[in-house]
């Protein structure tokens, strides 16, 4: 993997870390933690999952370069859609969250009608690095099985993903090293969102809310309002 | 909302990681789905404060101020932003990414949306949703509480009556009405639900959400010296505290709570589910947790002041641990310290006359500085010298508030200071599109 270059811009605003005093602002991450799950969760199709926002068309790339519009890949089925970048090394971050689908779509295939009814996209935040040879090779490790529909996808450039990025309401930035040069760690808050066949977001999940069975019991839910 | 594309940057050193739920208790009671935790030294205090006719452009508005010790600016007023009338501003809350804040008015329930991420010294009013009554029935939003991509609302009134039954709604991040939840009217478990809301709190690993109950337009509009004059209006109170089932937004148990709850905090560190809240009228402290059998229960355990003498607690704010408690008592202008470290028994430890009337406490996330402000509500807060209007802030070293500054918002013609947010400098980040060129 190539280092990300010398061009990062700094962009406005920002703050003046490094003077001397004990009085600097600091931003912190806190201490990572795994969600908890101390709960029942309900079952599926007790309850009612609000329409949060339709999702807004783009054209992006799939891993074998080929235009895709992202409203093909979110209509028709139940769609877990979520960002990511391959070289990301949180273990609370975009592994994490593909662990997470990745057992989640190993739950979903045991029942083959529901299936059938159930896509995962995982969309690049770095479609520089993330080219469709790359997003290809990184997804073997979850696209074992040719039955289960598993999309990665990445863009042509970043400005045709700055609109989905918007769409969603999924920020990103790149953490800049002493020297004011981009480092290989991108910041975004972990996000999945669940969209229904009419390609409505019904749940949002944060890292809080990735509780694997709360998430298999909203598909099931999506797949009852429909039959 | 548009995100600006050239200037995509986070507030967060690690996003990802900080939206972990054990490191959220407080900062001092944003939702523990909010990125970008601060826990050095906040860089600005936001107080979204009250209009008043003749002072300044006599409109509510967003005040900014320099709260870092090396500014030059320290302790000043650097920005203010008018929303261009009076609704009774009150609180306000982040969204998930902390990138905007949701400020409402009590009266006109209108809601504001600035922009603290573009640029903290100087937030920008972005949008203003002023549908709130015609889409929920809802009147006086209050608490705003940040869902992933949402925000939770909780009201305090209704467009009927103007009485306190109401409830929650909830909107998108662009600003689109999604959906609304009565506050439960009939009874469950025997134990009957007056409707009220209030504040509203998650602990997401319980998948629980507790709301708190105060009071209707017809009284947090009414001259309380009035008010409290009228018996048949002072019934008009909530009593109640509900907790829903956080996945489906159904009311699953009614806690009795008399005399107006109003500010939850939960401590959500593992093995500790409990929260807290305090009683404006009957000068309580709260505990809700789970009994032996695992269903929640409510029960007072400590008094604040002297409650004979109606001190008003109002804002409360929590540790970041969990051990502590800051009070406000607004008709005594009191300042308490309880010690939570057993919380089925909080323990005053100390006390501080912090002003001639005080409402909200906000402290920073390692607990040595404490703000407070003095506004209640315009029909409520005191007159003529006791009409303190302030934001003092102070050093406490785990023994004594000490002053480090103070902005007097009648001096400066600003009106009455409310509810106080912090942010900080957005840490040196770089947007992807200035990194595409690579």
């Amino acid at each position: 993997m190539r280092p990300l270059g010398a061009l990062a811009k700094v962009v406005a605003g920002v703050s003046l870390y490094g003077i001397a005093g004990v009085a600097i602002a600091a931003i912190d991450p806190g201490k990572a933690t795994a969600p908890r799950m101390e709960f029942v969760p309900p079952p599926a199709g007790s309850y009612k999952l609000q329409k949060i926002q339709r999702v807004a068309d783009a054209i992006l790339l799939d891993s074998s370069g080929h235009s895709v519009r992202l409203s093909a890949l979110t209509r028709s089925k139940i769609t877990l859609l979520t960002f990511f970048y391959t070289y990301c090394v949180d273990p609370l971050g975009c592994p994490f969250a593909h662990t997470t689908l990745a057992a989640l779509r190993d739950r979903v295939r045991a029942d083959r009608a529901l299936a059938q009814r159930v896509r995962f996209v995982s969309v690049s935040l770095d479609p520089t690095h993330d080219t469709p040879e790359v997003i290809a090779s990184y997804s073997k490790e979850f696209t074992i099985d040719p039955q289960f529909d598993w999309r990665f996808l990445t863009a042509r450039r970043v400005p045709d993903l700055l609109p989905v990025l918007d769409d969603f309401g999924q920020d990103v930035s790149v953490e800049m090293d002493a020297n004011g040069h981009a480092t290989r760690t991108l910041h975004h808050m972990l996000k999945m969102f669940l969209i229904d066949a009419r390609g409505e977001v019904r749940e949002i999940y944060t890292l809080s809310f990735l509780q694997p069975q709360v998430m298999f019991n909203d598909i099931k839910t999506l797949a009852l309002e429909t039959g | 909302m548009k995100i600006d594309s050239r200037l995509i940057f986070s507030f967060c050193i690690a996003a990802i990681m900080s939206v972990g739920i054990a490191s959220h208790a407080d900062e001092t009671c944003n939702s523990p789905y909010m990125s970008g935790l601060i826990k050095g030294q906040e860089d600005f205090v936001h107080v979204w404060t009250l209009g008043v006719p003749g002072m300044g452009d006599g409109s509510d508005k967003l005040v900014t101020i320099d709260a870092n010790p090396t500014s030059k600016t320290y302790g000043k007023v650097i920005h203010k932003i008018s929303v261009g009338g009076r609704g009774e501003a009150h609180h306000m809350g982040f969204t998930d990414d902390r990138k905007y804040i949701w400020a409402g008015g009590l009266d006109d329930s209108k809601i504001y949306v600035f922009d603290v991420g573009t640029s903290p010294s100087h937030p920008r009013l972005v949008n203003t949703i002023d549908n709130l009554p015609a889409k929920s029935g809802f009147l006086g939003p209050h608490t705003f509480y940040a869902l992933p991509g949402r925000m939770l609302i909780g009201s305090l009134s209704n467009a009927t009556d103007k009485g306190g039954v109401t409830g929650m709604s909830v909107y998108n991040n662009k600003g689109d009405f999604i959906a609304k939840y009565d506050m439960p009217t009939s009874a469950i478990k025997q134990i009957k639900g007056d409707g009220y809301g209030y504040d509203i709190a998650v602990n997401p690993a319980k998948n629980a959400l507790l709301t708190s109950s105060f009071a209707g337009w017809n009284n947090y509009m009414r001259d309380l010296g009035e008010l409290m004059k009228d018996p048949e209006a002072m019934k008009h109170f909530g009593n109640t505290m509900v907790m829903w089932n956080l996945k489906t937004m159904q009311p699953e148990q009614i806690l009795a709570v008399p005399g107006a709850p109003l500010e939850i905090r939960w401590a959500l560190a593992p093995g500790q589910n409990w929260a807290i809240t305090a009683t404006a009228l009957t000068s309580q402290l709260w505990l809700v947790s789970r009994n032996a059998q695992g269903a929640w229960q409510a029960k007072d355990v400590a008094t604040i002041g002297d409650p004979a003498k109606i001190p008003l607690p109002v804002d409360i704010s929590i540790t970041a641990d969990a051990k502590g408690l800051w009070v406000n008592t607004f008709m005594d202008g009191t300042t308490h310290y309880f010690d939570l470290t057993d919380p089925e028994h909080p323990r005053q430890t100390y006390s501080k006359h912090t002003g001639t009337q005080v409402n909200m406490v906000s402290q920073s996330w390692d607990g040595r500085r404490v703000y407070i402000t003095s506004s209640l509500l315009s029909k409520w807060d005191k007159q003529g010298k006791d009409n303190e209007q302030f934001l003092r802030a102070f050093q406490w070293d785990g023994h004594e508030l000490a002053p480090a500054f103070e902005i007097d918002f009648i001096k400066e013609q600003l009106g009455r200071p409310h509810h106080m947010k912090f942010t900080a400098n957005p840490p040196r980040v770089a947007s992807l599109t200035g990194v595409s060129a690579r």
